[in-house]
């Protein structure tokens, strides 16, 4: 592959292929899918609703096999969900009977972390996603951005080497969409790590990425994909930013 | 939820208060006017008679009991037989939900007992364990068992496999999972499991002392039937009202307490 260099990605999914079958109905997702990420790349899978994101993202997880191809996490083949791989969820998956801190420091706390130690962790996240005074707070006390952040700082202090990140921001409102990104494309590039995420928002993409795979429709294979070489934090208005913005929605009308 | 809908019916807390005490003063009169009456009247003691009665039961025994020792020995029966319900009843439907093996083991048995009224085995109750204490604890015990095994057991295997697989990611092992994902998930429901099974308990309570028994407060109610003393009889069901009431309200605040994260608002 082009981008991938000459050191080794830390992701790679091979030809990967998803049929979910449900009583003589088959429905094939993904088809022979193939990507691969670097480390600390930021990586956007743009792709339409209900194309198979969620569902490539759980592969790469390891919470659900292929049914055919293969996934490799530095240069393992993944199998079960590994703790190196951090996730941030769609919809909040926030444990509801744990106050902030304890959703945040669960990684560690599953670890045998001692108290101290993975409380100062926590902590250090909790501030990093402005969410400072909130840690006794239960999650069905904050608003959509707020867990979200929280659900952000539970997956970072789990120290993950790759975010997998699946449409955080899909049901907030465009204002605290953007004020997200903003905090997303801080909080990365203080704490460096790969990342992985989908979205369906072009400007969103365009925002975050430092190459967007464009995705086709079900079932779903890579179409393009596309360096995004400007400055951060980058600018919705600037020229470079419209002209990636014009080349996206052509690739995608001409398939229409 | 539950205060809403009262808001909205009465409109304010005052409101609700003024209509509670005008509904008593109204129950009050009604009863008073119908126990004059002859020869209803008969079988119908003034509510005042019973208020007195009710007071006195507290200092002169009723049988060989005074009312308190009375409550007392009708809530050790309860506790007991609840006791053994929630012993078994939790442990089990977490082995159901959690266990493929330990489902398809309990879970024929289980649906056959679970239509079984907890009254049913009256009759066995006596023939295995005789008219004693033991009789009464099993009555009681089968009785809240069904409820506590069923509500544990959707709690635990309806547990978010979304939140799951994020505990998984997070690197909780299965025993892990166990304590921190599936036991919270299934609280709310093992709480709504207790108070149903509380309330259940506590009629077989009084069935159980109707049987046969020489105290508690079924034995009040059974004992001023036969002879002919309704005053007593009312005496009986009002300790019986006030207790049930009592103890409902106290595992709904333990709930509240337990379960703070899954009640939105203040
Ligand atoms: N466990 C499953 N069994 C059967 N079908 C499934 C299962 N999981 C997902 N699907 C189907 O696969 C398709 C892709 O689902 P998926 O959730 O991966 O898409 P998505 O791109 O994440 O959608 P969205 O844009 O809504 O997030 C959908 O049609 C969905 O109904
Ligand atoms: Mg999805």
């Amino acid at each position: 592959m082009e981008h991938s260099g000459k050191v080794a990605p830390i992701i790679e999914c091979r030809n990967v292929s998803k049929t979910f079958k449900n009583k003589g109905n088959s429905l094939e997702v993904l088809q022979n899918l193939s990507l691969s990420v670097r480390e600390n790349e930021f990586v956007v899978l743009l792709g339409p609703g209900q194309c198979g994101k969620t569902t490539l993202m759980n592969i790469i997880a390891g919470l659900e096999p292929a049914t055919s191809g293969e996934v490799f996490f530095q240069g393992e083949r993944v199998a079960k969900p590994n703790p190196k791989l951090g996730m941030v969820y769609q919809t909040t998956a926030l444990f509801p009977w744990l106050s902030v801190m304890k959703n945040v420091d669960f990684g560690p706390r599953m670890r045998h972390m001692p108290r101290k130690e993975r409380r100062e962790k926590a902590q250090h996240f909790i501030d990093l996603v402005g969410l400072t005074g909130f840690e006794k707070a239960y999650p069905i006390k904050l608003s959509g951005g707020m867990r979200q952040r929280v659900g952000i700082a539970r997956a970072y202090c789990n120290d993950p080497a790759v975010l997998l990140m699946d449409e955080p921001f899909g049901h907030l409102d465009a204002q605290t969409r953007y004020s997200m990104q903003d905090a997303i494309e801080r909080i990365w590039s203080r704490e460096k790590r790969t990342v992985v995420f989908i979205t369906n928002n072009i400007e969103e993409a365009i925002f975050l990425a430092d190459r967007i795979v464009l995705l086709t429709n079900c079932p779903t294979n890579v179409k393009k994909e596309i360096l995004v070489d400007l400055p951060r934090p980058r600018d919705y208005v600037s020229r470079g930013f419209l002209k990636i913005r014009e080349d996206i929605s052509k690739i995608f009308e001409i398939t229409k | 939820m539950n205060r809403k809908k009262k808001r909205s019916f009465a409109g304010s807390r005052t409101e609700a208060l003024v209509y509670g005490i005008l509904s008593l003063v109204i129950l009050l009169a009604v009863w008073h006017l119908v126990s004059l009456g002859g020869r209803i009247g008969k079988f119908f003691p003034s509510p005042f008679l019973v208020i007195r009665d009710f007071a006195n039961a507290f200092v002169h025994a009723i049988g060989r009991n005074t009312m308190l020792e009375h409550i007392f020995f009708s809530l050790r029966r309860v506790l007991v037989g609840f006791g053994l319900g929630v012993v078994v009843g939790i442990p089990l439907g977490l082995v159901m939900a959690c266990s493929k093996a330990g489902r398809a083991f309990f879970m024929p048995l289980f649906s056959i007992v679970r239509p079984i009224p907890g009254l049913a085995w009256i009759p066995l109750a006596i023939l295995w364990f005789g008219l004693g204490e033991q009789s009464k604890y099993f009555l009681i015990c089968m009785t809240a068992l069904v409820g506590i095994t069923m509500q544990t057991f959707f709690g635990a295997l309806y547990a978010d496999p979304v939140l799951i697989g994020a505990a998984r990611m997070l690197g909780a092992g299965k025993f892990q999972l166990f304590v921190h994902i599936i036991l919270p998930s299934a609280i709310p429901n093992i709480f709504a499991g207790l108070q149903g099974s509380f309330a259940g308990a506590w009629c077989a309570v009084i069935a159980a002392e109707m049987i046969r028994s020489d105290e508690g407060t079924g034995w009040i109610i059974f004992n001023g039937m036969n002879y002919a003393n309704t005053a007593q009889v009312i005496v009986g069901m009002v300790a019986i009202g006030l207790v049930g009431l009592i103890a409902s309200t106290l595992l709904k605040a333990l709930e509240r307490r337990l379960c703070a994260w899954n009640i939105q608002g203040k």
